[in-house]
């Protein structure tokens, strides 16, 4: 669990914390806590690295399908008939 | 080990302000129909891809995610008079196309409950939480960059649906945590533990992927542990055979 230093706050611990880290989510204090971890704890930044990659390649690779060119005009054509039928209802 | 006693920054976890906001009767109410349609297809429209992409990476087939994306506009467009300006408008898209997803598609789609794997208990996930001791992880980003998209995807799209999605949304998207509990409908603690869990999977599996592609060298955790000089004779006639075999048989 540990790699053998000594450190404020534990190896375990800050593995544990590291993904909400990368997300931005944490509260400075507690991102200070990680910072200065990962500043004197070489295995625990590549731990850090590859969770880092992970979440970078996930942005890199799995959002930039297009959508068929026929998919938009189904949607649009789709929307009129809605329209439609919603005029023709509230006017009835 | 206590995914809770996580200090999450207050003013993205507690905040009182919702994502979106569904209003009843709003000033846009007087616009025609006309209007509305022009509207929607100026600011809704637009995020015609992303819906395609994240349909895509939920439904795993081209088709499916076509009707998926088709039905979340119709019923995006349905309430739209309900939406509130100004607030979150690709969140509120999210939402829709994840409920869609999740009282249709899901069920359509037959596939094996896969619940039990969020059943993994907390030391299990803490059992992983330790790192190796050499500089082989640093290598194993370095390798993992060079995998192509469609083994990303093709990773993303194995693991559970409940995770792949908070992951997708925090990790494509961007969606803050607060905002992803607010898309999946679930409490922040519970995006958390998807998202490291998730996380967690997806790394092993691309692990898997960059060996299998030989960017890896098969047996490197074996290795490390058995450090010393003398061993590396017998380190390197196991990583010939067992790396050898563990490829004809995937």
């Amino acid at each position: 669990m540990s790699c053998g230093e000594h450190h404020d706050v534990d190896c375990g611990e800050i593995l544990q914390r590291v993904y909400v880290f990368i997300d931005n989510e944490l509260e400075d204090a507690s991102s200070d806590e990680i910072r200065q971890h990962l500043e004197e704890c070489a295995p625990c930044l590549d731990e850090y690295d590859l969770e880092r990659c992970v979440k970078k390649l996930v942005h890199r690779s799995c959002g930039s399908d297009h959508a068929p060119d026929a998919l938009r005009q189904k949607i649009l054509l789709r929307l009129t008939q809605i329209q439609v039928e919603t005029t023709i209802t509230t006017t009835d | 080990m206590n995914m809770m006693a996580t200090r999450v920054a207050p003013e993205r976890s507690t905040g009182k302000s919702p994502v979106f906001s569904i209003t009843m009767p709003t000033p846009t109410t007087t616009e025609t129909p006309e209007q509305r349609t022009a509207r929607f297809e100026r600011e809704a429209l637009p995020f015609l891809d992303q819906m395609y992409a994240a349909a895509m990476r939920m439904t795993r087939n081209p088709s499916d995610a076509e009707d998926l994306v088709q039905d979340t506009f119709a019923k995006a467009y349905s309430s739209f008079h309900q939406f509130t300006p100004g607030t979150n408008l690709k969140a509120w898209l999210y939402r829709i196309l994840t409920n869609t997803f999740i009282n249709g598609y899901r069920k359509r789609q037959r596939q094996p409950t896969q619940s039990p794997t969020e059943e993994i208990e907390d030391w299990q996930l803490t059992a992983a939480e330790s790192h190796t001791p050499g500089g082989l992880k640093s290598a194993e980003a370095v390798a993992l960059e060079h995998l192509p998209d469609s083994d990303i995807k093709s990773a993303l799209q194995s693991i559970p649906e409940d995770f792949r999605l908070a992951v997708y949304l925090a990790d494509v998207e961007g969606f803050a945590y607060k905002e992803i509990a607010e898309i999946m409908g679930t409490p922040v603690g519970t995006v958390m533990s998807r998202l490291h869990r998730g996380r967690r999977q997806l790394r092993d599996l691309l692990g898997d992927y960059a060996r299998d592609r030989g960017l890896i060298p098969a047996d490197d955790e074996s290795t490390d542990a058995s450090a010393p000089d003398d061993s590396t004779d017998a380190t390197a006639s196991v990583s010939s055979t067992g790396g050898d075999a563990e490829k004809e048989e995937s």
